[in-house]
Parts: C-alpha cells; structure tokens; sequence
C-alpha cells in the first residue's frame, strides 16, 4: 500500500557545498539518501514530493560539516498481509518461485501454487498446467496476496500465494512476444 | 415495510440460538460457580428486544428480572456485535414522561399513564436500545462467511507459512527466511549450517523423518475442518434460510431515539389510538391502515403456539432432508392468526378481564431461562391452556367493542402484565415434544377448531421455509 507522509532527516553536507544552492545541493542529497530505501517501520520511500522546511545547521565541531534538520513529504509504499500486488517473476526452482513489487521481494512457495499447475525443469524453469494453457516463468506478470510478510529494520520481504481466487498469472511472457 | 417484522424478528431468534447459546456474561470478579452461570440470558435479552422497538434499559431490565447491571452487560456486548443500537441521554422526569408517551403511543395504549416510578425521575442518564436489523442482518452473513472461509483456508492450508526442514540437522526454517538460503545454483534452498538441501515440511521425508504421529495428527485434523464445515452447513441451515427470505425484504428502521419517539407520538395523536394496545401485538408487523409504522398494531389475536414441538437447535441439521419437518418454537411464526370462525366458534367462552391480561404472556414464551427444563409441565399444561382461553375471551371482547372504547377496557395494564410471569414462561419454552398431546386434547373441548390449528400453522411455517431454498448462494463471494 502506498502512503504520502511526512518524515524528517538529519542531512550531513560538505561545506564544499556552501553558497548559492545550497538549496537545491541538499534537495539533491536527500534524494540522493532517502529515495529507494527501506525502512521496517514506514516501508519503501517511493519518491520525495516535496520538501517543507530546512532547520538552521549546525556546524559538527572539528569536521566543518553542517547538519541540516530536514522535514520533507514522501511517498512510501510497504506491503501489507492481505494485500494483492501485481509482481514481475524473477525466479522459479522447484520450491516456489521468487517476484518483485517495485521494491518488495515475494516468495510463492510451491504449495501455495495451484495444485494443477506442476512445475517444469530445464533452461527456464517452470510452473505450467497439464494443458499448458497457464505458465509461470520468469518475467510473468502474477497477481498474488501477501500472507506474511517479514520486516527487518532495513529490509520488507514478503510471502505470497496464488492459490486463491482471481490470482495467478496476469500475461503470458511467449504470447506477448 | 410493516410486514417485514416478523421475518426479521424470526431472523434475530435464530441467530441468538446458532451464535450466542452458551455465551457468559460474566462479571471481572465473580466466580465461576453454577450460580453465576447465566448462559442462555444472552437469547433470551435478544428474544425480548425482537418484541420491542425502542427500550429503556431498566425497563427491559425490569420486565425481564435482570439485575440492570447484568442486563447492561449483555447489551454492551450486543452493541460490540453490532446487533443493537444504543442510545444514552440525560433526562428529566419531563424526557422521561416524553418515552413514556412514546411508548404508549407505540402501543396504542394512550390512556394508560405513565408508570409511576417514572415520574420521579430526575435528571439521570438513561440508556435505551433496539435491534439494527439491517447491520443484524450483515454482520449475520458476514460471520458465516468469514467461518466458512476460516475453515477452507485452512482446509487448503492457503494461509499457511510453509516451513522447511534441513534432513541432516534438523533445523527449522520459514518461507520467510529463504531469502537467505538460496542455493548458488539458484535451485533450492540450503541449511546455513550444514549446507544440506532443504525439504519442505510437508513433503512425504520429512514427514518420516518427523515420525507417523505428526502425519496422523495432520490428517485427524484435515477430518476435523471437514467434519467442522459439514456441521456449519447442516447446523446453519435455517439461519441461511432464513438470511436468503429476509434478503429482499425491507429492512425495518426504527431510526434513531429521538425521530423514533417523536413519530411515535406524532402517530399516536393523529391515529387516536387504534385497536391494538400491546406492544408486542404491535411488533409483528400490523401496520394500522397501511402506515409505515409497525408499531401501530391493528386489532388482532395471536397466540403462539410455541410450546408445541420443542426440539433443541442441535435437531435443526438432523432432519434436514424431510420437507414437513415439525418446526421447533422459535421456528414457528410467533403469531398464530386466528379466522373469524374460530373467533366464534368460542362465543361461550365467558369474559373475564384478568385472564385477559395475563394472555399477553403468551407472547413471551421464548423468555425462559433454558436450564429449567421439564420442571412445571403440568402447571405449563394449565397456564397455556389459562392463556388460549383468555386469548379468546379478548378476542370475543374485541368483536363486542368499538376500537376506541375497547382501549378502555383492556387498556389497563396490559403492557405492565405481559412479563411478570416468569415461571409460566419458562414453562411454555420448557415444553417437551412429547407434551404435544396432553395439551391439544385439552385445548380441543374449549375450542373445536383448535387441534387442527396447530397442524395449520406447521404446514404453512414449512412450506414457507422451503420455498426460498435455491436462493443465491451469497457465501461463496
Ligand atoms: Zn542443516
């Protein structure tokens, strides 16, 4: 689920970077420092909307670095147990197979895989129906919903399954192609 | 509108019988002793609020023989289900007198004044409440769904977290750990310590390396969840019949406290009170001249029959499969409409205006405290034939008056009456299948049309309760 909230940082500037755009060098940097990381407690910071103020620094003795208070508006997105997300398979072995939200890691393990569908070794490992109608490689696009998921102080990984109602895979990777 | 009540009302028993049976309202410090034991009082709170609209909580608790406090409790917990509606206020003897009218004027019962405790009210918070049957009736579904579901997921273990075991060491590991784990060849998973193949738990090894007990125990528990969804079907059955009849019925609103009271009276001085004058007359849905208010009950007599086939909710599942089942009380429409025939049929049946009174009783059957069972069945025998009789007298009266002068004779204190006879109620709940007989040959003397009655009433209560059964199969969705 996605959210736009309000967070606050402590950036640490060089004061290399002191003068006219300074500004901008500390908009740049909290990009720089903020946007696609993760934490357990907000999720994936998505993007920075906006930044609302910049507190007066604060020089760090002996080092000449400054730090500024920063409060800026995000987007974040952290997945939640009972959420469908649509996910890119990046790898299928016969315990399960393996796929990303955006930032998220999901684990489909193989028994929350359709009891039809049976899964297929060689170069591109597979989960296919025994009418070969329904395949799940990598780089097919699935619908699945999160049964567990495990957040870490930096890190979000999640458990799926497909084995439910209107989940499954959503194109079909040789069609498209 | 005003006919959708009894539907409702039948759709509320049930689910106080399928869902809060064995529920305890039990205070933070008493102990758990046989007194204490209060199961049952939960349906028999929900029974008595099917019969009212808008109650002042002590009232209720009052004509019930609660402690209020107790009786409190049990509606905290309704409110907490979602099932009733609550309402508090600050109130003078004037508000208080203002529900009171309310009432009365629900009742039709205007002449009658105010119970004189009432006036003394000063400015005290009162709590009042009544039934949300369209939340009832979504909450209801909501629930069997979310049980059915509860027991497929599992049945499917589709929500559970696969675990892995490494043969050689045998540590445990979660889906949620694999991350980690992944072979270099990307193939399967491996220990962290010992750097062994993972096997999924429930794969056939690790099931042996586990022992037999654990696939035993695994399978005795695939059993139970089957078992347990049979029963939900079979168990429920009337409920979710009963959930697809009321379905396209309009749902009765009281609205809130203060429009419900204030339609009241405003019905009451513009209707000059009609034939009716017992609330619980009034809540089986017979709207006065097609009004749209329920509570504006026409004339009419109805006893219930309910004491006639008792069986316990357990039976429902049991004889499923027979059409023309035999309908346990609560099953059964609570009114038993009686044909003018019959109403003159019993011309010779003498008045007498304190039986009369006490006939409202009928209506509380279902108020029973269900550990007394089989106690009193020769006194229930003679109330419920004490209470036929007075339906008829009253009936007869009725035909003799003109609505308007007839309030004033029964008006009295029939609404007082109707709950002061607790052991007779639990006496008419009580009833046991086999009294069946006893009882009908008693009642067959005084009224020819009696016995036949009884049968009539089952037939029609069977017949309407298979004829919606290919309704939409809503709980798969
Ligand atoms: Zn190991």
């Amino acid at each position: 689920m996605f959210f736009h909230m309000v967070l606050e940082r402590n950036l640490l500037l060089h004061p290399r970077h002191f003068g006219p755009h300074l500004r901008e060098k500390l908009v740049m940097k909290l990009m720089k420092d903020v946007e696609g990381t993760c934490s357990g407690r907000h999720g994936f910071v998505v993007a920075i909307t906006a930044v609302d103020g910049i507190g007066k620094g604060e020089i760090r003795e002996g080092t000449g670095f400054v730090t500024f208070p920063v409060t800026y508006q995000c987007v974040v997105f952290r997945p939640f147990k009972g959420e469908v997300l649509e996910a890119v398979v990046t790898m299928v072995n016969k315990m399960g197979f393996f796929a990303e939200a955006g930032p998220v890691q999901i684990f489909v393990s193989s028994h929350l895989i359709p009891d039809d569908m049976e899964f297929q070794t060689g170069d591109m490992p597979n989960y296919t129906t025994s009418d070969g109608s329904v395949k799940i490689q990598s780089d097919s696009e699935v619908r699945l919903k999160i049964i567990g998921t495990r957040v870490d102080a930096t890190e979000i990984f999640c458990i799926g399954t497909i084995k439910d109602d209107f989940l499954g895979v959503i194109n079909d990777p040789d069609a498209a192609v | 509108m005003a006919m959708s009540m009894e539907p409702f009302n039948r759709l509320v028993r049930l689910v106080a019988r399928a869902f809060y049976d064995d529920i305890t309202m039990k205070g933070e410090n008493q102990p758990k002793n046989g007194r204490s034991d209060n199961r049952g009082m939960a349906v028999v709170v929900l029974d008595a609020l099917t019969r009212r609209q808008w109650v002042r909580e002590e009232d209720l608790a009052k004509s019930l023989k609660l402690h209020s406090k107790q009786l409190r409790r049990t509606l905290r917990f309704f409110e907490e289900e979602k099932l009733v509606t609550r309402d508090h206020r600050k109130e003078t003897a004037k508000g208080a007198k203002i529900f009171s009218a309310a009432v009365a004027a629900a009742t039709a019962d205007g002449k009658k004044n105010p119970r004189e405790g009432e006036e003394k009210v000063k400015l005290h918070t009162h709590s009042y409440c009544c039934l949300d049957y369209a939340q009832i009736y979504d909450v209801v579904r909501y629930r069997i769904h979310k049980m059915k579901k509860k027991l497929k997921d599992e049945l499917d273990s589709r929500n559970t977290i696969q675990e892995y075991i490494c043969p050689a060491c045998k540590r445990r590991y979660s889906a949620l750990d694999v991350l980690q784990l992944i072979s270099p060849t990307g193939e399967h998973f491996v220990c962290e310590r010992c750097n062994n193949e993972l096997i999924a738990e429930s794969d056939k090894l690790a099931s042996q390396e586990m022992g037999d007990g654990d696939e035993n125990a695994r399978r005795r528990h695939r059993e139970y969840l089957k078992e347990m969804l049979q029963k939900i079907e079979i168990q429920l059955k009337p409920l979710i019949q009963q959930i697809n009849r009321v379905k396209d019925l309009p749902v009765p609103e009281f609205g809130s406290l203060q429009a419900w009271e204030a339609r009241a009276n405003a019905a009451g001085l513009l209707n000059g009170d009609p034939g009716g004058n017992d609330p619980n007359r009034a809540n089986q849905g017979q709207g006065y001249g097609g009004t749209p208010m329920p509570y504006l009950g026409e004339t009419k007599v109805e006893v219930a029959l309910s004491g006639a086939e008792v069986k316990g909710e357990e039976d429902n599942g049991a004889d499923i499969g027979s059409p023309m089942k035999q309908l346990p009380p609560w099953m059964i429409q609570e009114g038993m409409n009686l044909t003018e025939e019959q109403r003159r049929g019993r011309g010779e049946v003498k008045s007498d205006t304190k039986i009369v009174s006490s006939s409202t009783s009928t209506y509380d059957i279902d108020e029973k405290k269900p550990n007394d069972v089989k106690e009193e069945d020769k006194s229930i025998q003679d109330e419920y034939i004490k209470a036929y009789y007075a339906a008829m007298v009253k009936r007869q009266e009725e035909l003799k008056m003109h609505q308007k002068t007839q309030n004033e004779l029964l008006g009295g204190d029939v609404s007082n009456v109707q709950e002061t006879h607790p052991g007779r109620q639990v006496g008419m709940k009580a009833k046991r299948e086999d009294d069946d007989v006893e009882w009908q040959e008693a009642a067959i003397p005084a009224v020819a049309n009696g016995a036949p009655k009884v049968n009539d009433l089952n037939i029609t209560a069977s017949e309407s309760e298979n004829e919606d059964d290919d309704g939409v199969d809503w709980e798969e969705g």
